[in-house]
């Protein structure tokens, strides 16, 4: 928890709400709805190299990157495997929506990072009592992940082509 | 109009996507949804159409499969029984990504958008029910496939 805290840094409350307010991910979201998401919010920044969060520990937030690049990254041993970056804009996590509540990869800032850390225990009670801020927030992370898991899979089936297509060529030699 | 089939009514509460539904929102759901089925073969839609809705699959198995440029497509993922299919219909510009095509002949409850759409906005509820779970199944089709890419691509990277 020590790692969780050390990253963020004081912010006044019309601070952080306008900060809430600019980030592209929630460009016209309700005055209502930006207080609410304001009460989880607070502000954050990794220097490059810093770990955001990895694999294994319990994700209890999410991060919209406000400057910088991020890397998700996957380690066994001394292997480390780039998955993605996310940038300015982008929404960070999200293993924080549902049990077991436990990071998948590794996240590293690459470039000097801020960003807004968002309290996902807290934001996912809230949206539970109001559920008009549950299905806005909810509606709008569905559409990054449909975009991602079908970038994903282009990337994946371009892949498996590869693959097969050496595959073909091995065998016709 | 009458109102929803009871059987369809059955059906859905039985699907594992809408489990823990309240009996409220599974009346309201019935209201969009239609029985449909596919045989071994057959194609539930094709990439580029039109997607005006999402199918929870009961029994059968359907492979999702994308066209690169060329050649023959890649089966990408397969989506089985007591899993939902199809997200396009939720967001601009709401064509079908991939195509999708049943392996094995199939069962399935078809679920109109456009419908969902209206209710959608009479009823947070149940919007907010039905965005929080397709997130769930999307993160872990999203965690999936980069775990196989990973594991594609493990040997090519190594810090050093």
């Amino acid at each position: 928890m020590i790692e969780d805290e050390m990253h963020l840094v004081g912010a006044s409350r019309p601070e952080l709400e306008a900060a809430v307010a600019a980030h592209p991910f929630l460009i016209g979201i309700s005055p209502h709805h930006l207080r609410l998401l304001a009460d989880c919010a607070m502000r954050s920044q990794f220097t490059a190299g810093q770990v955001v969060f990895r694999k294994g520990e319990t994700a209890n937030r999410f991060y919209l990157i406000e400057r910088g690049r991020v890397a998700l990254e996957s380690s066994t041993g001394d292997n480390v495997v780039r998955i993605d970056e996310v940038g300015p804009g982008d929404l960070l996590g999200w293993s924080w929506i549902f049990p077991p509540y436990v990071w998948h990869f590794d996240a590293r800032a690459i470039e000097p990072t801020t960003a807004i850390f968002l309290y996902g225990t807290i934001l996912r009670e809230y949206c539970e009592n109001d559920p008009s801020l549950g299905y806005e927030m909810f509606k709008r992370m569905s559409e990054v992940m449909m975009r991602r898991l079908q970038a994903a899979r282009v990337r994946l089936s371009a892949a498996m082509k590869t693959t097969l297509g050496q595959e073909g060529k091995t065998s016709a030699t | 109009m009458n109102g929803p089939d009871p059987e369809i009514r059955r059906r859905l509460a039985a699907h594992p996507f809408l489990k823990g539904m309240s009996p409220h929102h599974i009346e309201l759901l019935a209201l969009s949804a239609m029985p449909t089925e596919f045989d071994a073969g057959q194609t539930v839609f094709r990439a580029g159409d039109p997607a005006n809705g999402f199918y929870l699959i009961e029994s059968g198995i359907i492979v999702l499969e994308g066209e690169l440029n060329d050649r023959e497509p890649v089966a990408i993922d397969t989506v089985s029984a007591g899993e939902p299919l199809g997200w396009s219909w939720l967001f601009s510009p709401y064509l079908w990504q991939f195509d999708a095509r049943a392996t094995e002949s199939c069962t399935a409850i078809c679920l109109s958008g456009i419908m969902l759409r209206q209710h959608r906005d009479e009823d947070l509820t149940l919007s907010h029910e039905l965005f929080k779970r397709m997130s769930e199944v999307m993160v872990r089709r999203l965690q999936a496939a980069r775990g196989k890419l990973i594991s594609g691509n493990r040997p090519a990277h190594s810090r050093s």
